[in-house]
């Protein structure tokens, strides 16, 4: 299962947001409780990868440097 | 100055000199000098006012345009109405074409000497400028853009702006601010002559087509309103209107406000800013908030774990707790008790030795001065019972007769009857048979 592939970079955080309020309410069962918790660790692992794709320093390309090498990548399976 | 060396003509060419270009600079300046003072009328394009001793600016209409410049003293005698002469402004203005020689170390200039000026009303550029505006609106083409979702963390921008500009130096710049290491496809054109505005729109068009391109910045550092009417064309504005990406502008200043301005999804004043616009998510920060959510999850994780496991253990010592906590309470009332028994006791005793005390003294009391003399009669009485006693006259010698059922005989007729008596003496008792044989 990956709902994180739903999932924007906003999204993700307000989703995580919400499961931090629920869990800091003190009212979710222990059941409830774990559910939240590895979905917020996916989330969060999500969110981690969304800004590694924006971390590894910065790319400058021309337009048609963009589209050469789109031009060269196999398009991907749907 | 040092006296120039005339050089030799170019062969074959008829033409008067060579002469000296200072020379010929100074002739030009008394010719320009010598013409007639006109009055010309026009719109007022990139005023400069700066802080020199000229103001400049350019009177421009469809067919032409003349650069003109003003003695800043004869600018400020205009009062209020030199604050009207502002770009897009209509104005008439009086003087004649002069020409700066220049020199060695200046640039030469060519400029209409403006004496006198006369505002004569709103240009018609910024008038139509104006109507666009209007018709745009009104067809609702501001909205579409600022529909658009704007991601908080785009991974490709595209960004259209000169090739040899400061704009592309501040959109790095605003994106290096944010933290922000993505990719930025650049798409150069001109952006400020009469290429301009199909130029951008073309490449507004080609960077939208990438379905990677997931916002787009415009930019172009500040200039007059002039320098940035390319970016009020028509066209180029309804293309910014109806792409499906999302268009951030910043094209001149806030002071300065284009029609792109108007339709993009956002209008920045610096293309910094308009960078920064793109990635609305300081990258830095959002990576610390992504660890504290992490910790947090991780820390609840644990928590419902361990808590929950702490009040289990709590609740099965409780049994235990509450058997000890009665047994304590038990063992006090135990103990309190025995005290309030001791004590009680104790007051008892104390009550009793105070009633024999008492007792005592009432006794003492209630015998009086003839407790003696009573005493005495006592025992006198005692000692004439005692000789009575039939013990007494038995132990001189004689004995009790009594029938078997213990009643005394005291008759001979009634030994007769009873036939077996008992003959008590002093010592013992003797059992007897009366028979009468005479």
């Amino acid at each position: 299962m990956d709902d994180t592939t739903q999932h924007t970079y906003e999204s993700a955080t307000a989703r995580i947001e919400e499961i931090i309020r629920r869990l800091d309410s003190g009212e979710a069962g222990l059941r409830e409780t774990l559910d939240l918790c590895k979905e917020g660790r996916e989330l969060v692992e999500f969110c981690a990868g969304e800004l590694d794709a924006v971390g590894q320093g910065l790319e400058e390309l021309r337009l048609d440097e963009l589209v050469a090498r789109l031009e060269q990548r196999p398009p991907e399976a749907s | 100055m040092s006296e120039q060396v005339r050089p030799e003509g170019i062969p074959g060419v008829g033409f008067e000199g060579p002469f000296a270009v200072g020379s010929y600079a100074k002739a030009l300046q008394a010719r320009m000098r010598e013409r007639a003072r006109v009055q010309l009328f026009g719109e007022v394009f990139n005023m400069r006012r700066g802080r020199g001793a000229k103001v400049y600016f350019e009177l421009r209409d469809g067919d032409g345009a003349v650069p003109c410049s003003m003695w800043r003293t004869d600018f400020d005698k205009l009062g209020p109405a030199a604050d009207a002469i502002v770009d897009g402004a209509q104005i008439v203005v009086a003087g004649g074409p002069d020409y700066y020689p220049g020199s060695r170390t200046s640039s030469p200039s060519f400029s209409f000497q403006v004496t006198g000026v006369r505002v004569a009303g709103e240009g018609d550029l910024l008038a139509q400028l104006d109507r666009l505006r209007k018709a745009l609106a009104a067809e609702g083409l501001f909205e579409p853009q600022k529909a658009l979702h704007r991601p908080a963390l785009p991974h490709t921008i595209g960004v259209v702006t000169g090739e040899g500009g400061k704009a592309r130096d501040d959109v790095l710049a605003g994106l290096r601010r944010r933290g922000w290491g993505g990719r930025v496809v650049w798409a150069f054109a001109p952006v400020q002559d009469r290429h301009a505005a199909p130029r951008v729109t073309q490449a507004l068009q080609d960077l939208a087509a990438h379905d990677a391109v997931e916002v787009i910045v415009v930019a172009r550092g500040g200039g007059s309103l002039a320098d940035l009417f390319a970016f009020c064309d028509e066209t180029l504005c309804r293309t910014v209107a109806l792409l499906r990406v999302p268009v951030i502008a910043s094209v001149g200043h806030h002071t300065d406000r284009t029609l792109i301005d108007d339709v993009a999804a956002v209008s920045c004043s610096t293309p910094t800013h308009a960078a920064e616009s793109a990635v609305p998510l300081h990258c830095i920060d959002a990576r610390a908030d992504v660890a504290r959510a992490a910790v947090a999850l991780q820390r609840h994780g644990r928590q419902a774990i361990l808590g929950r496991a702490r009040t289990l253990a709590q609740l099965s010592r409780a049994p235990a707790e509450h058997v000890a906590r009665h047994r304590g309470r038990l063992h006090q009332w135990l103990r309190e008790i025995r005290a309030a028994g001791r004590r009680g006791c104790d007051r008892r005793r104390k009550d009793i030795v105070t009633r024999a005390v008492v007792l005592e003294r009432k006794v003492g009391a209630a015998g009086g001065p003839d407790a003696e003399g009573r005493r005495g009669r006592l025992d006198s009485l005692a000692a004439a019972i005692g000789a009575h006693d039939p013990q007494r006259v038995v132990a001189r010698g004689y004995a009790m007769v009594e029938d078997r059922s213990g009643e005394l005989v005291t008759t001979a007729q009634a030994a007769r009857l009873a036939r077996d008596v008992r003959l008590r003496f002093s010592d013992a008792e003797v059992d007897a048979t009366i028979s009468e044989d005479t």
